[in-house]
């Protein structure tokens, strides 16, 4: 259901997903309040030996927001993040607060790439990325398990034809 | 400006088709180049030599860099080597990194001919070839104008089936027809561009730039003393309007100086091989060749003060050339500041049209667009506040800034309020046509075969208010035509009518309509 008299795309991305991205917003806030916590505790840097109380209080703050986030962020998302490809155009739904829907043609297919970081590694995904020749309009396939993402990628290139024409 | 230099270098006429021959650049760039550099350098020489501060490291490596700067231009004279064959373009440079870029000949886009005022003293000038990806494109630096146009001639005639678009009748007559033409009268609306303030702006900082070479406090000199002064003892009722006069005058002489040398003898013809051939420049002369087919598009542009006094600039839609802030440089305009019934003119006339595109009637957003567009007009004044404020308690600004930055409040809606009436869409003729923006107001026609997907986009709060935002991708230009804030509802329908057999498929089967 996207509201919009779209329908969602019919493939869910792994379920890996979603400790991947609790992960990933986890070492994003371990950063943010690690510094708080060093200034609180060690009483150096900007405030010298006085930490006013106001760095608890956004340290307290820090912390509700980010297990809030942990918590709601990566099953929201992996709610929304869906793909389908058909034989004319591949189509995807992503982002949780603020959504996307992308559409392509096949036949405007330009590259097929597959793509692993190292924490994607870690739990075992990859992400696909469509390029079009618009510099506006790549389509991204992202957390899928690296067997599923192997094989989008052939499916994709064999049926794109990659080589023939310049798809603009 | 001296034609001397055409019997120099000129490559033998057609080479054989088994193995063409390479050529070199012409040896007249080792005079211009290094000449170029040195004036640009003039205060950091002339503080060098003149003023005997050797001991100052920061001048000693700006010395540096300029010798550093000429003998890679002689190296890269050295050593360049370009050939045309059936298939590509190739140049190879450089002796310790070797480079050899390659275009093919079928990926070209655009031909671009520059002759900035060095290059003009011996005739020279840059032929740069575009592919349409940023950073792929091949530049000679140092061709004569005759070897240039010959050049320009012999790669945009396609090799092979790859014909484009053209009626019969253009294919028979091969003569050009002049497309857009400059009037001297347009150049009225050079003030009411915004390009001198970046003049100003521009000039401003090489005087500084200068200032600071020499060791030279711009304000104990003379006359900017005596006006520092005055400044300093009169009040600021007076100051300040007098300030404003002061750059005004500046910014219209620098906006209309600019107009005259950029674009004086303005041309915008179609060759009957289906080339768009643009070319201008006082000073510095541009011509730039678009193949036809390669074209999306085209675009009007009015700022704000050109469009209170009716005018616009009109500028293509190219695979292969950028669009937005600075598609002047980019080499896409097709018309400068003129009446805006000239800019739709153009427009027609490019695109083989009858009516421009961008004069459809347009489909108004919703009224929540509306909002939208005045929260964010605000948010960015209150942050101006806000800084201003926390600026004064500090004493960082002077204490009449916070009490000056309320005006811009007012000033922001009704910002944000002719951002919102810009709004709109359509689908007309076969275009889609977008709207937007108020500083400077975008009309956007793209032809619908240059689409090549579709981005739809609402965030939370778009949802929530039944909006959505649809970018139609292109090859051309920044690569999407926006459609800002449009109703959700209408979203799908309009991709399933610009592009349809695409969007069916994913459709809702209760929603179908």
């Amino acid at each position: 259901m996207t509201g919009i008299g779209l329908r969602a795309p019919r493939q869910t991305v792994s379920r890996r997903a979603i400790p991947y991205w609790t992960v990933r917003a986890l070492l994003g806030w371990l950063v943010l309040a690690g510094v708080q916590c060093f200034l609180l505790v060690v009483r150096r840097g900007p405030f010298g030996a006085h930490s006013p109380a106001v760095l608890s209080v956004t340290l307290a703050v820090t912390i509700v927001l980010a297990i809030a986030h942990l918590l709601v962020m990566p099953r929201w998302r992996f709610r929304v993040h869906r793909w389908e490809i058909t034989p004319t155009a591949v189509y995807t739904q992503s982002g949780w607060f603020d959504q996307e829907w992308r559409i392509a043609p096949i036949s405007r297919i330009q590259t097929v790439d597959t793509e692993r970081g190292p924490l994607e590694q870690l739990f075992g995904l990859a992400k696909v990325t469509v390029t079009t020749a618009s510099a506006a309009g790549p389509l991204h396939i992202k957390v899928l398990d690296t067997q599923t993402a192997q094989r989008v990628a052939e499916d994709l290139a064999a049926a794109a034809g990659l080589g023939g024409g310049d798809a603009t | 400006m001296s034609q001397a230099a055409n019997s120099v270098d000129l490559p033998p006429a057609p080479p054989p088709p088994d193995e063409p021959p390479w050529h070199r650049l012409n040896p007249l760039v080792l005079i211009i180049h290094p000449l170029r550099e040195l004036i640009r350098y003039i205060p950091v020489l002339v503080g060098l030599f003149f003023f005997g501060r050797s001991g100052d490291t920061q001048q000693w490596i700006s010395l540096t860099v300029v010798v550093a700067l000429v003998l890679r231009g002689v190296l890269h004279w050295a050593t360049a080597r370009y050939r045309i064959t059936g298939e590509q373009v190739e140049l190879r440079s450089g002796v310790v990194f070797r480079k050899a870029r390659t275009v093919p000949r079928d990926r070209l886009r655009t031909v671009d001919i520059t002759a900035e005022w060095h290059h003009r003293l011996v005739g020279l000038c840059a032929l740069k070839i575009g592919t349409g990806q940023r950073d792929k494109g091949l530049i000679l630096d140092g061709v004569t104008r005759s070897t240039a146009e010959r050049l320009r001639t012999e790669l945009l005639r396609r090799p092979s089936a790859e014909r484009p678009r053209t009626p019969a009748s253009a294919v028979t007559s091969p003569a050009e027809e002049v497309l857009a033409s400059m009037d001297r009268r347009w150049v009225r609306f050079a003030p009411f561009t915004f390009s001198g303030v970046a003049v100003v702006g521009a000039l401003a900082g090489a005087a500084y730039q200068i200032a600071r070479e020499l060791h030279v406090d711009p304000v104990s000199l003379g006359p900017l003393r005596q006006l520092a002064t005055w400044a300093s003892d009169t009040s600021a009722v007076l100051v300040v309007p007098a300030g404003v006069l002061a750059l005004l005058v500046i910014v219209t002489a620098a906006s209309v100086l600019g107009y005259v040398l950029s674009y004086w003898n303005f041309l915008v013809t179609r060759e009957g091989s289906g080339t768009l051939h643009i070319r201008h420049g006082l000073l510095t002369t541009r011509s730039v060749s678009i193949e036809e087919s390669r074209l999306r598009g085209v675009q009007i542009k009015e700022a704000l003060p050109l469009r209170l006094v009716g005018g616009g600039r009109c500028a293509a839609v190219v695979t292969g050339l950028r669009t937005g802030r600075g598609d002047e440089r980019g080499g896409g305009l097709l018309l400068p500041a003129a009446p805006l019934g000239k800019a739709h003119e153009v427009a027609a006339r490019v695109l083989r049209e009858t009516n421009d595109p961008t004069t459809a009637g347009l489909r108004r957003h919703p009224k929540a667009a509306a909002r939208r567009r005045v929260i964010r007009a605000l948010g960015w004044a209150l942050l101006l506040v806000v800084a201003s404020w926390l600026g004064g308690l500090v004493d960082a600004v002077p204490s009449w800034l916070p009490g000056a930055t309320l005006v811009l409040l007012p000033l922001s809606v009704l910002v944000g309020l002719d951002r919102y009436r810009s709004l709109g869409h359509t689908l007309a003729g076969g275009y889609l046509v977008s709207r937007h923006g108020s500083l400077t107001r975008h009309t956007v026609a793209l032809r619908g075969d240059g689409i090549i997907g579709w981005r739809l986009h609402a965030s939370f709060f778009q949802r929530r208010a039944g909006l959505m935002t649809v970018v139609a991708t292109t090859a051309a230009g920044r690569g999407g035509c926006h459609v800002t804030d449009m109703a959700a509802a209408e979203a799908v329908p309009l991709v399933g009518a610009a592009m349809p057999g695409l969007v069916e498929q994913f459709v809702e089967p209760t929603a179908q309509r």
